[in-house]
């Protein structure tokens, strides 16, 4: 017999599943925009969409705390919750970030995107793991996007020090270095995301370093 | 055994397999200074047996809640951790209840002055109706022969104090113990047990009967008397062992499932049957 509670528990999967979908879609537009040189107007839209998401799945744990006093495997899940729709939330404000850069630089069509690019499907890939991992509770995928984050992290520090060194053009270094950190800051909140899959599924809380 | 017990106990078999993924940590406290030690405890009623080789220390100065379904033996438990499961009728118990490193059910143990050091409170309030509130709280006193009209008094103010309940009664302390509200009534018999100053009390259900506020101030009450005295609560109701209990013991057909403080045992509990008894997707 399903529980009182599985309804909203059903119920925040489901929301955490639209912002999964949508996150993956605001970076993808704002990259796809940077690449192409095009407006990323979708961008805000599905951010602040985004936003109201986060919004309903803290209002709708918090309800849930206060009628059923969830315990073990249930108060991980809200628990956990919170801190996923958070990094989902995240993702669609750097992708405003991000779009929100080629606003502000304008025509970039002259710069070389291929570091940026090639960052970002990096990050889109750490983006796909963290919700593969949680659709599926996949602790195995969920404990591999650390390692990727490392790449990313390393990647902006190169970029940032070679910036540091152009004589270049300013507009291209600079827009660059922005993206460069709003990604690698994506690439943190894919990792937040991983650990908590895994504090769902065992208990174990995440080491902080 | 009956089949519908037996096949209730294959799924405890079944479902306390060890789960892979959840970390199991080691047990990291054997009984060293524990007030109470219970040690292969087996209990029955007649042939039927109630309780099935029971190990659980007790910390001194805290509070251990006993949790689990109706019939798994919690309140069958709390009632050989003071030999009053031996005052039912072709009751007996085997294996050991360490008081203090001294087994309760050892043959110099005397069982009444077992009893005054491991005091009982119960589900529902039961204060002797035709004596007064304060007769009631000095009852076990007089009992043990205590007549000094001075020192008795003194332990009707300082017990009623120690409950909370002084201010509300002092003015009428020779009305009925009856005549309390069901709150005040289980407050009185909490300070009846405390007048014969135990080290232990035992509490089994003592708010079920009670409302919410009522309820409350027990709770509060069971955090206080912990500084003097270890506590050992039975409790239906799991945010009530969430609220007061240091550690918690789950329970289930007569055996000791899970023991562990009680924010581990509720936010990650060891056992998958814990785990589904707590989160109610039992059965």
């Amino acid at each position: 017999m399903p529980r009182l509670m599985d309804m909203g528990l059903n119920q925040l999967n489901s929301l955490l599943l639209e912002m999964a979908t949508l996150s993956q879609e605001a970076v993808s537009a704002s990259i796809d925009a940077y690449d192409r040189g095009a407006k990323g107007d979708e961008v805000r839209q599905m951010s602040n969409r985004l936003r109201s998401l986060y919004r309903q799945v803290s209002d709708l744990s918090m309800e849930m705390i206060a009628r059923y006093q969830p315990v073990a495997s249930d108060l991980r899940f809200l628990k956990a919750c919170l801190e996923i729709s958070y990094g989902f939330f995240r993702y669609g404000r750097y992708a405003l970030d991000i779009a929100s850069v080629l606003d502000m630089f304008g025509d970039l069509s002259k710069c070389d995107k291929r570091f940026v690019v090639e960052t970002a499907k990096k990050t889109q890939e750490m983006i796909r793991m963290s919700v593969d991992a949680f659709a599926r509770r996949d602790v195995e995928m969920a404990r591999r996007i650390p390692d990727m984050d490392d790449v990313v992290d390393e990647r902006y520090r190169n970029n940032l020090k070679a910036t540091l060194r152009t004589k270049g053009d300013v507009k291209c270094s600079l827009s660059a270095t922005l993206i460069l950190r709003y990604l690698e800051r994506i690439a943190d909140h894919a990792s937040y995301i991983g650990e908590s899959v895994e504090y769902i599924a065992t208990g174990v809380e995440p080491k902080l370093d | 055994m009956l089949r519908e017990e037996m096949s209730v106990a294959s799924e405890v078999d079944r479902v306390t397999e060890p789960q892979t993924n959840v970390p199991k940590p080691p047990q990291p406290y054997t009984g060293e200074g524990a007030k109470l030690h219970v040690r292969k405890l087996n209990a029955w009623y007649n042939r039927r047996q109630a309780l099935f080789e029971i190990d659980l220390p007790i910390r001194p100065n805290q509070v251990t809640a006993i949790i689990g379904p109706s019939g798994c033996g919690k309140s069958t438990l709390i009632r050989c951790l003071n030999r009053m499961h031996e005052l039912v009728l072709g009751a007996r118990v085997e294996g050991e209840v360490l008081l203090d490193g001294a087994d309760i059910y050892g043959a110099n143990m005397d069982a009444v002055e077992v009893r005054r050091r491991i005091g009982m409170v119960f589900q529902k309030p039961n204060p002797f109706p035709n004596m007064s509130i304060a007769d009631n709280v000095v009852a076990g006193l007089k009992l043990n022969g205590v007549k000094d009209r001075g020192k008795l008094e003194k332990a009707v103010r300082r017990n009623l104090e120690q409950v909370y309940l002084w201010e509300e009664v002092k003015d009428e302390l020779h009305r009925s113990g009856a005549s309390l509200s069901g709150g005040q009534q289980q407050r009185l018999c909490i300070a009846r047990a405390l007048a014969v100053e135990p080290e232990v009390l035992l509490m089994d259900e003592p708010c079920s009967a009670l409302d919410p506020t009522a309820t409350a101030k027990i709770e509060q009450l069971i955090a206080e008397l912990k500084r003097a005295y270890t506590v050992v609560i039975v409790t239906h109701n799991m945010q009530q062992a969430a609220r007061v209990a240091d550690y918690t013991v789950f329970m289930y057909l007569g055996k000791l499932i899970e023991y562990d403080e009680t924010a581990l045992l509720f936010e990650t509990p060891r056992e998958p049957l814990t785990e589904r008894y707590i989160t109610g997707k039992f059965g």
